[in-house]
């Protein structure tokens, strides 16, 4: 492909649609296009993420290995689907195995080249990076409704009582030690004054242990930041409470449906009582569509936080936990 | 901050659990893959059950402070031995010169005459200004076996306490009734003393027939000021399971063979393979409990509400 046609394909591309040109013919200057031939690996899972790739030709396959020597497919992709994203967004490993399943023609760009693209403070890469979350908001929907399907015999609805607590409700209080807030590992990486402007964007509240925070298939009042505690993600089924993700410190909840307007799709309870940071709606949309540095903050601790709830969703045994 | 493993089902060579996987427990030592700042170098510990050997009722006790990467004895030990359960543990402490290396403070613990054995990999917050009014909950006989300076040795002699004979073999059922129970007694006495920081208490706790862990912490997610250990404990401390058939090579790849029903289980901090995907993570707040019977091993995930 030329890099004119590349551009072409970049632009038609519904991750990469209506971002500027220039961006775009950057991006496509950073991409490696290769032919795959049917069958082969792309990568395995557990395999340490090194690229993501779009499909312009051919298919490919995506499965999750299981014990005992199974795997199960999740998806397949095809032209104009991208595959491996999710993995660099977090900076760990391949979740899932893909293969070629009909000789495919790829475009595949690098972790670096990828983090870089992201990271710049273009407003295309704050809109890639609000298209990322949308896509990994969309691909946590998608698992979790699997795993609500899956929950064969009790799966007799939510009960009415699945009502969250306003969040005029809960107990204010003062900021967090931030001594303490600097060694958690989410900020690590943010300098102190884009921080700053993270952390006091919102409230702080301390909650005890079993408050409903957050309920399926509801509006969410607010995004929330656990700074202490911790808060499940569960999804509730007759008597059974089936934990998805556990909301320790530096992990956020509350944000699935004020990113896309569907209802949330878990509920949230305090396992511990916790201090968490509050963003209502307010807050949070000048966060996740502002362009400086506290939104940068904001858009990679949501990211990294949908990549974590969807490397736990996948966890085999989530659909058993916590349900004895 | 510690690693452990336990190992129930057919009997396997030592050293595919502790030398062989590319994450092998010893590995864990000096390179853990799911722990940051600490590393284990403060001992290691086995108790290994085989049917085979005289006395099989007495797990095989093997317990030194030195490292085990270059434990040359421990090396030749591993390939000779093949037990059905084995609970083994190596010991990481805090960098300071308040932490006590000592064989009396080396997992997994047994008093003399007791059928059940603990290793531990967390810790009690402020464990000092609790530890004498734990004295109360602990059976007499059993506090005077008490030689070390841990928190896990004290939580070992309440689970003991706790059975109906502390020297009896306890079912799993009691097992796990009593392991629950000794958590519900610490929260008690944590509460009592005004302590309510993070304090991971993940548990092994094995009768050679019998295997109860747990994956739980008090208190997650709260820290003291200037804490040393705050790095370490923000995640919640992991543990993980596989179950199958039986723990083998196939093609330079270490796993568990699909098996109905299953033989073998093997739980551990880290799975003891890079590759994570034949292994399940346990989930927060909960217990495994395992059993060997006739047919093969039972196996639960129960929630731990205490």
């Amino acid at each position: 492909m030329s890099d004119e046609e590349t551009v072409a394909f970049l632009a038609a591309a519904p991750l990469l649609a209506g971002l500027d040109r220039g961006y775009l013919a950057e991006l496509a200057r950073a991409m490696r296009e290769r032919t795959v031939q049917e069958g082969e690996l792309l990568w395995r899972q557990g395999d340490t993420a090194r690229e993501m790739v779009f499909v312009v030709e051919g298919g490919v396959s995506v499965s999750q290995h299981l014990p005992g020597d199974r795997a199960v497919q999740m998806a397949e992709a095809g032209p104009g689907d991208t595959l491996g994203e999710i993995a660099l967004l977090d900076g760990g490993e391949n979740t899932m195995s893909a293969r070629v399943t009909e000789t495919a023609r790829l475009l595949a760009l690098g972790r670096a080249d990828f983090t870089a693209l992201v990271a710049r403070q273009h407003p295309s890469a704050f809109t890639l990076r609000r298209r990322l979350v949308a896509l990994t908001t969309a691909r946590l929907r998608d698992r979790l409704l699997r795993l609500s399907d899956s929950l064969v015999g009790d799966a007799s609805g939510r009960p009415a009582e699945d009502v969250a607590r306003p969040v005029a409700d809960l107990e204010y209080c003062g900021a967090p030690d931030s001594k303490y807030v600097r060694r958690m590992a989410t900020f690590h990486e943010f300098d102190p004054l884009a921080l700053w402007g993270f952390l006091t964007a919102g409230r702080y509240a301390l909650c005890p242990a079993g408050r409903r925070l957050v309920a399926e298939g509801a509006p969410s009042a607010a995004c929330y930041l656990t700074i202490n505690g911790a808060v499940e993600k569960v999804l509730v089924r007759g008597d059974r409470r089936i934990r998805v993700a556990l909301a320790g410190p530096g992990r956020a909840f509350g944000y699935e449906n004020l990113i896309d307007g569907d209802g949330s799709p878990f509920t949230a309870i305090s396992r511990e009582r916790a201090l968490l940071l509050v963003l209502p709606r307010e807050q949070f949309e000048r966060l996740f569509h502002g362009e400086d540095a506290g939104s940068r903050v904001f858009l990679d601790v949501i990211q990294r936080d949908l990549a974590t709830s969807l490397r736990q969703t996948l966890r085999p045994h989530a659909h058993l936990a916590a349900s004895v | 901050m510690c690693r452990v493993l336990a190992y129930l089902g057919r009997p396997l060579p030592v050293r595919t659990l502790l030398f062989d996987p590319d994450n092998s427990l010893v590995r864990q030592s000096y390179s853990p893959r799911m722990m940051n700042t600490f590393l284990n170098l403060a001992g290691f510990g086995m108790q290994a059950w085989d049917p085979e050997s005289l006395r099989p009722e007495d797990p095989f006790t093997y317990r030194v402070t030195t490292l085990p990467s270059f434990d040359r004895n421990l090396r030749s030990l591993s390939s000779k031995l093949a037990p059905t359960c084995l609970i083994a543990h190596v010991r990481g402490v805090t960098y300071s010169d308040e932490a006590v290396v000592a064989d009396t403070n080396l997992h997994p613990f047994r008093f003399a005459g007791a059928r059940v054995v603990l290793a531990h990999n967390g810790h009690l917050r402020q464990f000092p200004s609790m530890r004498y009014s734990l004295v109360e909950h602990v059976r007499p006989e059993l506090v005077r076996h008490i030689e070390g300076t841990t928190d896990s040795e004290w939580i070992y002699a309440l689970i003991l306490s706790l059975l109906d004979d502390p020297y009896g073999l306890p079912e799993k059922r009691e097992l796990a009734d009593a392991t629950a129970n000794a958590l519900r007694i610490l929260r008690k006495v944590r509460a009592t003393h005004g302590i309510d920081t993070s304090s991971p208490v993940n548990l092994c706790v094995g009768t050679g027939r019998a295997i109860v862990a747990t994956r739980f912490s008090f208190d997650y997610g709260w820290y003291p000021p200037e804490d040393e250990m705050l790095e370490t404990d923000l995640p919640f401390v992991s543990l993980w399971y596989t179950i199958g058939g039986a723990f083998a090579e196939s093609e330079g790849d270490w796993q568990m063979t699909a098996s109905d029903p299953p033989r073998s289980a093997i739980i551990a901090s880290e799975p003891l393979t890079a590759d994570t995907s034949a292994w399940f993570e346990v989930p927060e707040y909960s217990m495994l409990t395992a059993e060997l019977t006739p047919d093969g091993l039972e196996f639960e995930t129960l929630d731990l509400d205490v």
